[in-house]
């Protein structure tokens, strides 16, 4: 439960164990680099420009992940739907040299692989252009010439088509009509469509010039224009177009034998990012021309084993300080088996900040109840307690966000499965549906340890209020004790004892009131005695709250408005605790649709279709409910959490711990084998 | 006319399914539009988007229970059906908090959810806090629901 400390460190080495030390500390994984800004580089030291080397890494990085993505397309990688659970492969030392040795092949065959999908690519970009000039050719299959075919000695040919279908006779005529005079000419169709009509026109040289007039005049078009006859050049395009098929299957089948070296493909992926993330770090670093610094935040834990590791194996000199008072030291999460699995819950809203405490076990103690009084139901919790624990037993290698996630679901569910029992829900109310339907015993019911809230559901209200004071009441004590640690006893007064005595007053008077007992259904009011005790309480706090709540002003006047201003966030609690009613209504939202979907299997009574579409319905029905309501419990926890809960006394602004690492995707290098 | 109680009390029973159903139908399918294009670009986003998209579908959720709880409560679903006029006018007062307030909420947290798919969209590891915007909206969805609830339970306790 707790905020790790961390030390600055200070090292200065050689040049020469550059490689080395900061190999070293990227393997250790514990100290965040980060060099002062100096103002002005002296002579001795500056930063070295280290962004060409970084580009060239980050770009073959990215050369081999696109080479990868061309090769999931064509090989898709056979993954189970559980495989994102398996978290990167662990490689030894050696396995992993001998890779780093292989990485110019894997280079060339990355490039290899983006040249091939070019290639491919153009290759099927020509496919439709032959594919046209095979269909533009059609109509002209039964002409023997080529079509640029220009007439011989004496005589002229136009070949060309004319739009629509048009008759030899019509032809004639319009020819006769636009050229007259003309008689030595021949007309042949070659074919007529709807759409065109193609002709052979044969005439005597002389003439050419009025015939070609003609043929403009009637919208004559010129033919796609080839040295050979038409049937030739439509067979010598086909054979082109097979070429191209051929050609396409062979580069994919190429592609395709490049499966053998995915594995590869990641690790160049992964060793390109590391290097890049190295040559950043050094960008960062001050040199001279023969030592280099390395400033930044250690972890206090691991400080001896760094200085025994440095400073054993190079001439290099560690220092450790404390951080100054100012600085923002980057912060780093530690919890017991409890609590671990809420760091992320507290990381998605804000990292501790300055003198703030690590709020993972509070929240964890409230937050695996709040969930089973929303999700309520015994048999949910136990699945989701089962599956999600065995996916965490199953998958050792899993990574560490999606380990904390799982357990987190795991514990939750367990908090669902008391739950579920104490208000006696079980797949709703299957026991008592399938005694009734199936075995004619309506008397066979799982009663509820503690009570039905579906019957009491006032008292179930008052339950879910008294507990969301009571979590408000906690995280009213968590900033009380920042205050204490923070050595500010005044402020824990009037911030947090006032607001204490004033609410809790408040409450017992409440509870003297005989209509407000009678509506949540409670035994007795409170006796008048005890009710003068709780006003008196209720008036110091609120008397405290006016005199101090203002206290930064110096005007008195001023300063009393705004305690009177403070005494106001009074209706603020009262919205707080109301918003705790989300707990009943989506405790009740969970059984209700449960017995909604148990009353529908249930329908057609105990006949053998009937148990068999009850089975149908029961397991369709159950799994969406499931799925609903974890989502709705997992939001609406998350919400009371943030909203209620830390709007009570954490801020959150703490930077997260970073430390010059291996940020692999696909593999993990293994220490010390 | 007091054979009508049950009329009245079935309308309210109904109307609450009905209208949570059309807000909620609605809030899903925008907030599905939304997280469609995002999955576009980013297939991996997926199970976050999805988590975002299904939020408001809660409101028709809570007119199911509403109209589920009515039901029960006035022997359509077996049991004693005979309701007096005033008995089932009642019932379908209790309901109006639900049929007025589920498909408007519904609607405003989809456009609130669309905003959080956005941004998921840029910036991944903000999704709790994305989470809790549309969160925010749905506070008002449970409050009518708990007036309902109360209502119902409550009416079917008088004895008129």
């Amino acid at each position: 439960m707790a905020v790790l400390p961390m030390k600055r460190v200070f090292i200065c080495a050689l040049k020469k164990d550059r490689k080395p030390v900061l190999e070293l500390l990227q393997r250790m994984q514990a100290v965040q680099i980060e060099s002062r800004d100096v103002e002005k580089e002296d002579e001795l030291f500056s930063k070295q420009d280290k962004s060409e080397a970084r580009a060239l890494f980050e770009r073959n990085s990215q050369t081999a992940q696109t080479a990868l993505a061309i090769l999931d397309k064509r090989v898709p990688e056979n993954k189970s739907l559980l495989s994102s659970l398996e978290g990167r492969k662990a490689i030894s030392v050696t396995e992993y040299e001998a890779m780093v040795n292989k990485r110019d092949q894997t280079m060339d065959a990355a490039n290899r692989l983006i040249a091939l999908d070019r290639e491919c690519a153009e290759n099927n970009a020509a496919v439709p252009k032959t594919e046209a000039q095979i269909v533009a050719l059609e109509p002209w299959l039964a002409y023997d010439l080529p079509l640029n075919f220009a007439g011989t000695g004496k005589t002229t040919v136009f070949t060309g088509t004319l739009q629509n279908e048009v008759s030899l006779e019509t032809i004639y005529e319009r020819l006769n009509e636009f050229a007259p005079g003309v008689e030595d000419r021949e007309v042949r169709i070659i074919s007529s469509t709807q759409e065109q009509t193609c002709l052979f026109i044969i005439c005597a040289n002389k003439d050419a010039e009025a015939i070609q007039d003609a043929l403009r005049k009637m919208g004559f078009a010129k033919p796609p224009l080839t040295s050979a006859n038409p049937a030739e050049e439509s067979r010598k395009l086909k054979e082109e177009l097979d070429g191209l098929h051929e050609n396409t299957k062979k580069l994919e089948e190429e592609i395709r034998s490049f499966e053998n070296r995915r594995d590869d493909l990641k690790f160049a992926v992964d060793y390109f990012t590391m290097r890049a993330e190295k040559y950043e770090v050094i960008s960062g670093l001050y040199q001279s021309s023969r030592v280099f610094l390395v400033e930044g935040y250690i972890l206090a834990s691991r400080s001896q084993e760094l200085e025994n590791r440095i400073t054993s194996a190079y001439d290099a000199v560690v220092e450790f300080s404390d951080p100054g008072e100012e600085e923002d030291v980057p912060v780093l999460l530690k919890n017991n088996a409890f609590a671990s699995p809420m760091e992320p819950v507290v990381e998605s809203y804000s990292l501790p900040g300055k003198g703030e405490i690590d709020p993972s076990f509070i929240v964890a103690c409230f937050y695996y109840i709040l969930f089973g009084i929303m999700f309520s139901d015994a048999a949910y919790g136990i699945i989701l307690a089962v599956v999600c624990g065995l996916l965490v037993k199953k998958y050792t290698n899993m990574e560490d966000s999606m380990k904390k996630l799982l357990t987190m679901f795991c514990y939750c569910g367990i908090g669902t499965t008391i739950f579920g029992f104490l208000f006696g829900s079980f797949f709703g109310d299957s026991v008592n549906v399938i005694a009734t339907t199936f075995f004619h015993r309506p008397d066979i019911k799982l009663s509820p340890l503690w009570m039905d809230p579906l019957a009491n559901p006032m008292k179930m209200l008052a339950f879910c209020f008294t507990i969301g004071l009571i979590h408000l009441f906690v995280g009213l004590g968590a900033k009380g004790y920042m205050y204490l640690k923070n050595r500010q006893y005044a402020d824990a007064v009037y911030d947090v004892l006032s607001w204490y005595l004033l609410l809790i007053g408040c409450v017992l008077l409440l509870n003297t009131s005989k209509v407000f007992t009678d509506m949540m259904g409670m035994a007795a009011p409170l006796s008048s005695s005890a009710g003068t005790v709780a006003k008196i309480m209720a008036i110091i706090g609120a008397v405290i709250i006016i005199l101090f709540g203002g206290r930064e002003s110096k005007n008195w006047f001023k300063r009393l408005l705004k305690g009177l201003y403070a005494l106001y966030g009074i209706s603020g609690y009262l919205s707080d605790v109301l918003s705790y009613s989300r707990l009943l209504a989506l405790g009740l939202a969970t059984g209700v649709i449960a017995q909604v979907f148990n009353k529908m299997g249930s329908m057609l009574g105990s006949s053998i279709f009937g148990v068999l579409v009850f089975i149908l319905v029961f397991l369709i029905g159950h799994i969406l409910n499931i799925l609903i309501n974890v989502l709705g419990a997992y939001v609406h926890t998350n919400r009371l959490t943030y909203v209620e809960f830390f709007g009570k006394f954490y801020n959150g602004g703490g930077r997260k711990f970073q430390p010059f690492a291996v940020h692999t995707k696909y593999y993990k290098i293994k220490e010390d084998i | 006319m007091d054979k009508f109680g049950i009329v009245f009390a079935l309308v309210g029973a109904v109307l609450a399914a009905l209208t949570s159903g059309i807000g909620s139908a609605r809030g899903v399918g925008m907030a599905g539009q939304a997280a469609a294009g995002v999955t576009t670009d980013d297939p991996s986003k997926f199970s976050k988007v999805l988590l975002l998209q299904l939020l408001p579908g809660t409101q028709g959720i809570y007119g199911l229970l509403i109209g589920f709880i009515t039901m029960t409560q006035i022997g359509v679903m077996g049991g004693n059906s005979n309701i007096s006029l005033i008995k089932g006018i009642l019932y379908l007062a209790a309901c109006v908090p639900v049929i007025i307030v589920e498909p408007i909420s519904a609607w405003y947290q989809a456009k609130c959810s669309c905003a959080s798919i956005d941004l998921v969209s840029k910036r991944p590891d903000q999704f709790g806090k994305a989470m809790i915007f549309p969160a925010m909206v749905e506070t008002y969805a449970i409050l009518a629901l708990l007036i309902s609830i109360l209502a119902v339970f409550g009416v079917s306790g008088l004895s008129l």
